[in-house]
């Protein structure tokens, strides 16, 4: 039944843009979605203890470097999940989509850029990986502030 | 670029959702469609004239006629 409204009555002028009932096409897509990045983020995971537990404790050299960075083709992964989402999405979501994608990006770029002066001011250097959670947090930013604006 | 799809959905007594499911596509891009935050793609276009049985240009006019 999902989120639909609470009556059965199925008039036109009763508009149903407040509803959250999702069509086919999005439960057939998110279905696929949630299935394809469920399925990398378990490569990612399974790879990621993996280098940990055989890539640290191994000599400097290129098998180590090889190993630790092994996590990578399970993000891959995720990106292809991501792009066959894409594909699959019809095109005003898809656009959409990519809007918020470059959003994010730009925000990821100005606080990042923002934080190397930072750092030459005084502050704290911190990881490259900071990054990827700072695009993390922009993307589901910028995509609540979008959806909350086209209520 | 404005249409007339609201009216036309309304007389078939169809909800977005409804609409959505005959064209396969999402019901956020018929509400963005209607409330004229989008403008469908050509293909789009004549799948929803299509839909109605009516030429594409009966659906969807430009904002302004130009001269």
């Amino acid at each position: 039944m999902g989120f639909g409204p609470p009556y059965d009555v199925k008039h036109p002028l009763l508009h149903d843009e407040a509803s959250m009932k999702a069509s086919t096409h999005e439960k057939r897509t998110g279905k696929v979605y949630l299935r394809e990045l469920f399925g990398a983020l378990l490569a990612y995971a399974l790879l990621l203890a993996a280098s940990i537990h055989f890539g640290r404790p191994m000599d400097d050299g290129v098998l180590r470097t090889v190993v630790l960075l092994s996590p990578m083709i399970g993000f891959c992964f995720m990106l292809w999940a991501i792009a066959r989402h894409l594909g699959r999405l019809d095109e005003y979501l898809r656009r959409n989509l990519l809007e918020s994608f470059a959003l994010a990006a730009a925000l990821t770029a100005g606080l990042t850029f923002s934080y190397g002066f930072l750092e030459t001011a005084g502050y704290p250097r911190l990881s490259m990986f900071a990054v990827w959670m700072v695009l993390c947090a922009s993307t589901v930013l910028v995509t609540t502030v979008r959806a909350l604006r086209q209520r | 670029m404005k249409n007339s799809i609201r009216a036309l959905r309304a007389d078939q007594g169809w909800s977005q959702a409804d609409l959505a499911e005959r064209l396969d596509v999402s019901r956020q891009t018929i509400n963005a469609i209607e409330t004229g935050r989008y403008d469908p793609s050509l293909p789009l276009a004549f799948a929803i004239s299509r839909l109605f049985g009516l030429p594409v240009e009966a659906i969807f006019s430009p904002d302004q006629e130009t001269a």
